[in-house]
């Protein structure tokens, strides 16, 4: 089985303040930690899970820093074989599809039965890349996918839809699916074993490296513009709900339902 | 494999123990877990069984009090035989969830509590803190510990230290966002790559400074650096090393008294492991008013609060009360007002019991920093 | 003129809710963009499903094929792309579902059309559509511009628009199935439903955590009536666990578990930092508790000062209530 894993490095935003930069359309990253996204961090796993169990080999491929290699390194301490990322400045991060176009360049060419990503970005959160990516590779594909059983030249795929049932799906290879959190438990990277990773072949490569046009996966390709950044008002603090205690229970109970919350 | 199984056997002088007993005879967590320490030593000989007793649950329970060493009578250590197997967990990568959380957020971060380098620092806010610089000599070099510098319950510690230091006028200086996780708990959590790799980079950061001694907040960063850190040009002191000093000489100002019963509980790692157990007590004794208590388990006898080895991150399954709530209440039948503490796991523990027993308004534990800032003069 | 397409929801023969959430959007839409809203319907035996839908007073177009019993992406995906061949629609619509997410980018990069995915909402002016979508977990919201082109794909985010109140019947319209025979490549083969009993939490969408506040155990019934009033699953901190009120499984924090439910009602929970660290991936968190220096709150998005003795009966009251 040749697998490819995609994966993202993102900042972790769910305590910090999130502020825009005064270029409108970045925040500032300064005070964040980075690390790979929780639903990649998953399909990681699933990987090396399905390499223990039928053999094969693993390719990472990330777009992003040279600071996320210490993420890449700890992919390959739990058994990915290799890795390509892809630093290049030129590609339009804000839309899916022109970041899923250069993944697909990553991957065509070579030999490739399954394809894992992450559901979902932490960051930016559109749910997209990998479908997308499926349709650019010519793979069939399953989303949200929450368990994996390798068949011979297909893959039962549970893909969890919303209030819990799973969706089973039958998916010939090669295929994309994109994991779901909570569909293994991620192992831990040991030290020692990313210190060992090192030794992996780990390629860093442009756009052009890929045989790829910039043109065709930059801003000006992009179908959509980033306008602008900011931050919404009402988010930023609790809202202390004030009155009698049975006004109290009666705001929330309008405001969870009405809200949508439940 | 064999030779490094062998080594498993002489590194921790397995055949030395003549199976007394004392150790367990004297684990505190005995009454509340499965754990039998001189049951281990005696099985981790046979080298075939160690994949065995790696998986077995009770290797997490041990809070790494040290009273199995304290105790023997052969000077073996006996629980570096239950981190030696955490360790092999460790390599495989099978641990629990928020023990991988906690180390891959020292490696990443440099603290266990997930969060971000760049906040380190936060507390300072709004104080006048100096900062140390490289190749610049200073006194004190102050570490302030990763749970003391991001939990907000924790951080007045280092907050009333930076005003009583300006206060006295002491040459001091603090690190900023470089300084990284000491690396006690990851030792005792089994990650001995990440430990070694800590102790390295430490060792050259805190060289880096002209430092007459390091003060440590915590005893689990006093205790690794002067246990593990050889290369160390500074020497290492606990801060209520620093405060015995400075109240011996007169040199706090008081500004008000404590007119309350004190009783001090012996962490662990200051006490067992590193033997410092006057100094805090002197530094309460100094403060007006304050009636120092003792319990009858002190000192060397000191029962663990349950709050290191890891623990912060491995709960017990065990339902039994915990050590830190028999802590309170032994401090309650003592007539105690306060439980002081020198070390924020302890504090951590400590205070979760007394509101478990709802004893809130009858007492309080309290970080000696904090029982300091509100008696020094402003 | 093209119209707004809004792709019908369903699920084991009943319409999910986002269908009629995005009639709104979609009129809205239509009203300022010009065209109509107009549904389409994927399905095999949808003449009431048809029916209930054109009775809010839209044009519903329907593809009604025994090869669409069950949802497929890739099938859907044909549909889709032959519609928009046909009927050049301004923009198609989806929910951002389980559905939507799962063909919606590849139908994209297929046609070469524009993508905006979970917008919150939308908007027509100086003949520029902009989408309003989230980051960083809400923290940031994003105002997207869509270049010109012939057709805009979006994927609506549910629960952003209130369903409109039915009107005078539109017409129905059948269309034929561009797809002749089954796929070889995706095949559905069965739904399971979610286990019962064996709770994770860590999968939750909905929590009510409990802490010290709650006091004992005799109190832990009104807990779980709320949390059946909501089809929520309890969980709790470190003194929760400790005093036996929930299972060791049910514990967040450090040394707990990682929840990221959607909604996280904490009830007598101070929110110490070793506690917060394992809910604070929840997207939405209320608090009630009796101090109003509590931690928690600062975590909270809606928060009460209040013994959760004298909320909870009432919460739960009226919940059920507004739930029906």
């Amino acid at each position: 089985m040749k697998t490819f894993v995609c994966i993202k490095y993102v900042p972790d935003t769910s305590e910090a303040e999130v502020k825009v930069n005064p270029d409108g359309v970045t925040v500032d990253s300064s005070r964040f930690s980075f690390d790979i996204n929780d639903a990649d961090n998953y399909a990681v796993e699933e990987s090396v899970i399905i390499k223990e169990a039928r053999g094969g080999d693993i390719t990472v491929v990330s777009i992003g820093p040279k600071q996320s290699d210490v993420m890449i390194r700890m992919a390959m301490a739990k058994g990915c074989d290799r890795a390509i990322r892809v630093e290049d400045d030129r590609i339009a991060g804000h839309d899916p599809l022109m970041v899923a176009k250069v993944l697909a360049g990553a991957i065509k060419g070579q030999e490739c039965d399954l394809v894992l990503t992450g559901c979902m970005a932490g960051d930016d959160g559109h749910m997209a890349t990998g479908v997308a990516l499926a349709e650019e590779l010519g793979f069939n594909h399953a989303a949200m996918v929450k368990k994996v059983e390798v068949l011979d030249g297909k893959v039962k795929a549970y893909r969890e839809l919303e209030g819990g049932l799973m969706e089973v799906v039958e998916v010939a290879l090669p295929a994309v699916l994109t994991i779901q959190t909570g569909i293994n438990e991620p192992r831990y990277a040991p030290i020692r074993g990313i210190r060992e990773a090192q030794k992996k072949e780990l390629k860093v490569v442009n756009l052009e490296d890929l045989g790829l046009n910039p043109e065709d996966v930059g801003p000006e390709a992009s179908g959509l513009v980033l306008e602008n950044l900011y931050v919404p008002e009402i988010e930023s603090a609790a809202e202390f709900i004030e009155g009698e205690p049975d006004e109290k229970a009666e705001k929330l109970a309008s405001i969870l339902v009405k809200g949508g919350l439940l | 494999m064999i030779s490094e199984i062998d080594s498993f056997t002489e590194k921790y002088d397995l055949l030395g123990c003549i199976q007394c007993g004392r150790c367990t005879g004297g684990c505190p967590v005995t009454v509340r877990a499965d754990l039998n320490v001189r049951r281990f030593v005696y099985d981790a000989y046979n080298e075939e069984k160690l994949e065995e007793l790696a998986r077995l649950a009770e290797i997490w329970d041990c809070t790494t009090c040290n009273t199995c060493a304290v105790r023997c009578p052969k000077g073996l250590k006996p629980l570096e035989v239950l981190l030696a197997l955490r360790s092999m967990v460790v390599e495989s990568g099978k641990v629990e969830p928020t023990v991988r959380d906690a180390l891959q957020s020292v490696l990443l971060e440099g603290n266990p509590w997930e969060k971000p380098r760049a906040t380190r620092c936060d507390w300072m806010e709004g104080l006048d803190v100096k900062m140390a610089e490289p190749g610049v000599p200073v006194e004190n070099l102050f570490f302030v510990c990763c749970t003391i510098a991001y939990d907000p319950r924790l951080q007045v510690i280092a907050r009333n230290m930076v005003r009583i230091l300006n206060k006295l006028d002491l040459d001091y200086g603090f690190i900023g966002t470089d300084e990284t996780c000491c690396g006690s708990e990851v030792r005792t959590l089994g990650e001995e790559g990440l430990f070694e790799m800590l102790i390295e980079d430490n060792t050259e950061l805190l060289n880096s400074f002209e430092a007459k001694r390091i003060v440590t907040f915590s005893p689990h960063c006093f205790s690794v650096f002067n246990t593990y850190h050889p290369d160390l040009k500074s020497e290492v002191a606990h801060y209520t090393q620093l405060f015995e000093e400075l109240a011996g000489e007169n040199k706090i100002p008081w500004g008000g008294e404590l007119q309350k019963k004190v009783v001090y509980h012996d962490p662990c790692y200051l006490g067992k492991l590193s033997g410092v157990y006057d100094e805090p007590r002197r530094v309460l004794q100094k403060i007006p008013g304050v009636e120092l208590l003792e319990f009858d388990r002190c000192r060397e006898r000191s029962l663990c609060c349950e709050g290191g080895g890891g623990k912060m991150w491995v709960e017990s399954n065990s339902k039994k009360e915990r050590l830190a709530e028999t802590r309170i209440k032994d401090a309650r039948a003592l007539g105690a007002d306060i439980v002081a503490v020198s070390c924020p796991f302890c504090l951590l523990t400590l205070e979760d019991a007394l509101k478990g027993l709802g004893l809130e308004e009858e007492m309080r534990v309290a970080e000696i920093m904090e029982l300091l800032g509100e008696v020094v003069e402003e | 003129m093209g119209d707004i397409l809004v792709l019908a929801e369903h699920r084991q023969g009943t319409l999910r809710e986002i269908t009629f959430e995005m009639l709104a959007v979609a009129s809205q839409l239509a009203s300022n963009m010009g065209g109509e809203a107009v549904v389409l319907l994927i399905g095999s035996g949808m003449d009431e499903m048809a029916a209930r839908i054109a009775s809010y007073g839209v044009k519903v177009l329907v593809v009604d094929d025994p090869l669409f019993e069950n949802f497929n992406g890739e099938k859907y995906q044909k549909v889709i792309s032959a519609v928009i061949d046909d009927l050049k629609p301004l923009v198609v619509m989806t929910g951002h579902t389980a559905q939507g997410v799962d063909f919606m980018p590849a139908l994209a990069v297929e046609k070469k059309l524009p993508l905006v995915m979970e917008a919150i909402g939308l908007a027509y002016a100086d003949g520029a559509l902009k989408a309003t979508r989230q980051l960083y977990s809400g923290k940031v919201n994003a105002t997207v511009a869509f270049k010109p082109a012939d057709t805009y794909l979006v994927t609506i985010r549910e629960g952003v628009a209130e369903a409109p109140e039915p009107a005078s019947a539109g017409p129905v319209e059948k269309i034929e199935s561009p797809l002749k025979e089954d796929l070889d490549y995706r095949k559905f083969v069965e739904y399971i439903e979610a286990e019962v009993g064996d709770v994770d939490i860590t999968q939750s969408d909905v929590l009510v955590a409990i802490g010290r506040g709650l006091k004992e155990d005799k109190n832990l019934s009104l807990i779980e009536d709320l949390a059946k009033a909501i089809k929520a699953d309890v969980a709790g901190s470190r003194a929760a666990t400790d005093a036996g009120w929930i299972a060791q499984d049910r514990q967040v924090g450090t040394s707990g578990k990682t929840v990221k439910p959607k909604l996280y009602i904490a009830l007598g929970i101070s929110g110490a930092f070793q506690h917060v660290a394992g809910m604070k991936g929840a997207k939405t968190v209320v608090a009630i508790n009796k101090d109003p220096e509590a931690p928690i709150f600062n975590v909270a998005d809606y928060a009460i000062v209040e013994d959760m003795f004298k909320v909870v009966p009432k919460l739960t009251e009226k919940l059920k209530e507004l739930k029906g």
